[in-house]
């Protein structure tokens, strides 16, 4: 696989699956190597050391063998944006300098980066709602590192790690949801606000608060420390299991109470997505949301490219690489209103 | 009921925070409940490292007292970690562990590590873990008078610290 071919892989998470509303599972696990001071503070001799032992243990052990490491050194601007916009590697990680990358699986069901503010950082990203199989495949990798690496952890306090927020069991685990009926409904602000009291984050996935553009948030445990793996998992399932029975009502209530206005959003949404000659990236998401929504419902034919994958594909950073050359905004906004017609011809 | 906050308008929301099995009631009414909510749900990262910076810095005189004290493996003081919300090596966490523990607390709501142990290193850590519950839950079975359970609890303690002695003297 070359790394072109790596790069433009379809993302493991972004499959179509058969649940609405929780796009795709998250789980990350912060690691740190004993014997070395944590990133923020270490040399640039130490960051290369760190990625030299890593990326070595990476290379030889796992899982996959056909799994590379990448340096982010090696990569250009383009490429640092698409593995962004894939969730394959923070914006963070892409920003700083010095030794630092990313292992990825060639199905990108797991990224593991290296030296970002912790050592090591293993994510999982499953399409759906998986968060306990997200989990035991972030934790199958985690004990195959750790039978050859030192991992710093203390018997009272957990795995170790730079920020005392992720202490503990470093583990970070989020849902991706696409809630346009609580939006449409003005209930994001009613249900999303209670989870801020149970210990869990929410954020706009795209852009801010209610206005976040496609409808999507992530939700994400806080607490790290004094539960276990399966307690902050259990939690945070039960909890996404709410959010969808409180969209799967919202929908019911649009489709009872507005039927005609509903088709409509939706279906104009459709017809836009198959004739516009320009759509800004914002556009795009707004009007694959209402497609979404409507294919969800039963109203519009399924899109074979699927909601995920045509969102990110056409982003500015993965349109680019997807076509092979530089484009200015406007020239943007022309390309992805083709990319997004041809996709739906199909 | 009134609201528990503005103490003027009649209460209609009950918030309830669960933290570490405690579950903490709070009445408001609509205009407080709302303020709670739009301030709280929109989360951005980046301004973490402030909030830590505050909560490192609760107790002045304690941050000032323990300020030149530097980590012997890094050698960041506590105010360097103060400023930078970060701590800097794995020994960070030993040399200043009684700050940590009122940081944890705060952070996290306090308890005791009950998460996963390295497989590998962990084997030792690991038997002390369950050993820990065990006796907790012998405790707990006592109080209830279930002595036919609590004895098979005990009996797998004493198996558990059989196979601790045996390992030791294969060492």
């Amino acid at each position: 696989m070359t790394r072109r071919e790596l790069f433009l892989q379809q993302s493991a998470w972004m499959a179509e699956t058969d649940t609405p509303v929780v796009i795709s599972s998250r789980v990350r696990l912060a690691r740190n190597l004993e014997d070395f001071p944590f990133p923020h503070v270490l040399s640039s001799e130490g960051a290369s050391q760190v990625e030299q032992t890593v990326s070595q243990v990476l290379n030889d052990t796992l899982v996959d063998k056909e799994q590379s490491y990448i340096s982010l050194t090696e990569l250009n601007r383009i490429e640092h944006q698409v593995l962004i916009e894939k969730h394959l590697i923070s914006p963070s990680l892409s920003a700083s300098s010095g030794a630092r990358g990313v292992a990825l699986a060639p199905d990108h069901r797991y990224a593991v980066m290296v030296n970002e503010e912790d050592h090591l950082r293993i994510q999982v990203l499953l399409p759906g709602k998986q968060l306990l199989e997200s989990y035991r495949l972030a934790t199958a990798l985690d004990d195959v590192l750790e039978e050859k690496l030192d991992f710093a952890y203390r018997e009272s306090q957990g795995y170790l790690t730079a920020c005392p927020t992720n202490v503990g069991t470093g583990l970070r685990a989020s849902v991706m949801a696409h809630v346009p009926g609580l939006v449409m409904t003005k209930q994001v602000q009613r249900v999303f606000g209670a989870l801020t009291h149970l210990g869990l984050a929410v954020r706009g996935l795209y852009g801010e608060g209610s206005q976040a553009f496609g409808h999507m948030f992530q939700v994400s445990n806080q607490i790290t420390f004094g539960k276990s793996e399966e307690d902050i998992l259990t939690h945070l399932e039960a909890v996404t299991g709410q959010i969808v029975e409180h969209e799967l009502q919202a929908r019911n209530l649009l489709q009872i109470k507005m039927p005609m206005l509903l088709e409509d959003k939706v279906w104009r949404a459709r017809g836009t997505l198959q004739n516009a000659r320009l759509l800004s990236s914002e556009d795009a998401m707004h009007l694959l949301s209402h497609d979404r929504l409507g294919s969800d419902m039963g109203l519009l034919p399924k899109i074979k490219d699927g909601f995920a994958t045509l969102i990110v594909d056409t982003r500015p950073g993965c349109l680019q690489y997807i076509l092979d050359r530089e484009l200015d905004l406007s020239q943007r906004d022309e390309e992805r209103a083709r990319l997004i017609r041809e996709r739906i011809a199909e | 009921m009134l609201c528990q906050n503005c103490q003027q308008r009649e209460a209609i929301v009950q918030l309830s925070k669960t933290e570490n099995g405690q579950t903490e009631n709070l009445f408001l009414c609509e205009v407080c409940a709302k303020q709670t909510h739009e301030v709280s749900f929109i989360f951005d990262p980046t301004i973490v490292p402030e909030f830590l910076q505050a909560l490192f810095g609760v107790n002045p005189s304690l941050v000032e007292q323990l300020s030149e004290q530097a980590c012997p493996k890094c050698g960041l003081t506590f105010s360097k970690i103060t400023q930078a919300g970060k701590l800097g090596c794995s020994t960070c966490y030993e040399t200043f562990e009684t700050q940590l523990e009122q940081l944890l607390r705060r952070v996290h709501g306090g308890g005791q590590n009950v998460g996963k142990v390295p497989a590998r290193r962990g084997v030792a850590i690991k038997n002390r873990m369950k050993e820990r519950k065990l006796k907790e839950k012998l405790q707990i079975l006592i109080q209830q008078e279930a002595f036919e359970e609590a004895a098979v609890v005990r009996d797998q303690i004493r198996q558990s610290e059989q196979a601790k002695g045996g390992e030791d003297h294969d060492a």
